[in-house]
């Protein structure tokens, strides 16, 4: 087959989780004999060939007032891109990824006659609300984006009932498929970190890995720092990602100095090592409808103490290859990440058991496997 | 020959449905073919029953008009590909930015001659909405993509010669209350449709 993935992000470009899955799903299809092709945001128009799926790159307008506007001058230019390829390429569908592809896929499955799909990586309602006409904006597109779908793909269980629930999408068009990890991406990389860059020789790194916001729950594990440094002062924990750093920065700081440590932007390659190094990772998460850090550090053979919450109810067996805590809990978070760290053993044996599971579960090429599957239901609708 | 205009009102008391009421009237007087493909709001417009009048529902409100207009687009695409499958047309014909993104795409995939009226243009608007740029862009890409390009006032032609770079080979200053409008705007019809022909 040969779907056009439409999506704002493509590695090397990634700001959320829709890069790394857009590139994961589409190389899996091409080593299946599928022949993907992508069309996403660039600087400036470029075309690559890259594992298998050709990428085609379109710039947007920064002139737009605002992110929809600037989503709406996207998608104008990708639908100018997928018409000019379509006349050598006949695509088989449209498959857009979250609001932001809405405007474009909705369009290219209009003017082209195409069968759409739409994947579903989270909501305007669970990400900040829908308060403001800009948010209603956003999340009138993400009904839009299940409406004209002949087939909506959601990342999460819970998150399945939720999506159909805030957008009344029919029970027959709407599935869950969840997200995967590229195991051999963690295999072929080689541990190279310097310790001492984040942590003292006899400190334990406690990895967060996520966007700084409220929704991503750094302020619960911060909160619960100076509880878990009473008990186990051993722990350092390690705070990756982008987003209010500064803000966060400054409450860690002040609750317990240079047991914290804020790297900054850390590279893919590092941020592997980092993983791989850490006691366990920490995933406070408000709300998470998938949630791909607790199937990474797996990945490394390291367990996540992670929100029982959306996907992560999913992706961590309690005690088996994780810990659970209640979300917006610091006393559960402090409970959970101290009595893995002590019983490191115990740790170790959590973190080997996520590992087997994601290879048991979460493999691209079984997730690839049925995302082609929902293509095949699409077309055959038409 | 058969037009398919588009615009995103028609109702009484606005300059364009005028403009694309007597446009499309005047095809149908002259023995041609005209659909006109609106937005549905509810409204109704009387105008000659040999004139075909498509409404198209929009379940979006945007934040902008811009948000808006480009999500209405999607649906007319939809609409002109029908049209196109069913009973096909000539030339599909534009007026203002508004209605520049659908047309752009019906053009370049079902390779129809583009004709575009720009009533006014941003800069002569005052250039004061939040998306002014991205508006403006549309007028110069809307330009960029017609094959021909008609005014109906000097200062609309200087803006778009001056403000959205368009040669002036490709421009028209057609006033619609003169008595030689009918003619020029059949005249342009059938040139592009004869290059068409050639092209062929």
């Amino acid at each position: 087959m040969r779907p056009l993935f439409i999506t704002w992000e493509y590695p090397p470009y990634k700001a959320g989780g829709i890069a790394a899955h857009c590139e994961d799903l589409a190389t899996t299809m091409a080593d299946q004999g599928h022949s993907p092709v992508v069309i996403t945001f660039g600087e400036k128009e470029e075309k690559e060939f890259r594992d298998g799926v050709e990428i085609h790159r379109v710039p947007s307008n920064n002139g737009a007032d605002n992110t929809v506007s600037w989503a709406m001058a996207l998608g104008d230019r990708m639908e100018k891109k997928a018409i000019e390829l379509n006349k050598t390429h006949q695509f088989d569908l449209v498959h857009g990824h979250d609001w932001m592809s809405v405007p474009g896929a909705t369009g290219i499955k209009k003017t082209l006659g195409l069968p759409m799909v739409f994947t579903v990586h989270s909501t305007q309602q669970g990400r900040d609300g829908i308060d403001s006409d800009y948010q209603r904006a956003i999340h009138n597109l993400e009904w839009l984006g299940t409406y004209e779908a002949d087939q909506v793909i959601t990342v999460g269980r819970d998150f399945c009932g939720e999506v159909q629930h805030i957008y009344e999408v029919p029970e027959e068009k709407i599935n869950y498929i969840p997200n995967g990890v590229n195991l051999e991406k963690f295999d072929s990389h080689t541990n190279n970190l310097n310790k001492n860059d984040y942590a003292l020789d006899w400190e334990e790194i406690i990895l967060f890995v996520g966007r700084m916001y409220p929704q991503k729950g750094p302020g619960h594990l911060i909160e619960a720092m100076p509880h878990i440094l009473d008990q186990k002062p051993e722990a350092k924990f390690v705070m990756c990602g982008s987003g209010a750093t500064e803000h966060y920065k400054g409450l860690a700081k002040k609750q317990v100095g240079d047991k914290v440590h804020f790297p900054g932007y850390v590279s893919d390659n590092e941020l592997l090592s980092l993983m791989k190094s850490a006691e366990m990772t920490v995933a406070p998460s408000v709300y998470e409808p998938f949630g791909i850090v607790p199937l990474e550090a797996a990945a490394c053979e390291t367990a996540t103490v992670g929100s029982y919450t959306g996907g992560m109810k999913d992706t961590i067996v309690h005690e088996y290859t994780g810990l659970h805590t209640y979300p917006a809990d610091s006393n559960s978070i402090t409970h959970q990440v101290t009595r893995a760290l002590n019983d490191p053993s115990w740790a170790d044996w959590l973190g080997d058991n996520a590992r087997e599971r994601v290879e048991d579960n979460f493999r691209w090429e079984q997730i690839c496997a049925w995302t082609t599957g929902i293509y095949n239901k699409a077309v055959d609708q038409r | 020959m058969k037009i398919l205009i588009l615009t995103r009102k028609f109702v009484d008391g606005d300059d364009v449905s005028e403009y694309v009421k007597k446009l499309a009237e005047t095809l149908v007087e002259e023995g041609h073919e005209a659909s006109v493909l609106a937005f549905d709001d509810g409204g109704y417009y009387s105008v000659d029953e040999r004139v075909e009048v498509e409404r198209v529902p929009l379940h979006y409100e945007g934040d902008s008009l811009y948000s808006w207009s480009m999500m209405l687009n999607n649906e007319m695409k939809e609409k002109a590909r029908e049209y196109l499958e069913e009973e096909d047309f000539d030339i599909i014909h534009a007026n203002d930015w508004v209605t520049v993104p659908g047309a752009t795409a019906i053009k370049k995939h079902f390779e129809r001659p583009f004709v575009l009226t720009v009533h006014s243009t941003e800069n002569e608007r005052g250039f004061n909405d939040p998306n002014s740029e991205v508006i403006s862009e549309m007028e110069w890409k809307g330009c960029y993509n017609a094959d021909r390009i008609f005014v109906n006032s000097q200062s609309t032609y200087d803006s778009v010669v001056h403000d959205l770079d368009v040669p002036e080979g490709k421009l028209e200053l057609l006033n619609p209350l003169s008595d030689e409008w009918t003619e020029s705007v059949l005249k342009n019809y059938e040139n592009l449709l004869n290059l068409r022909e050639i092209d062929v």
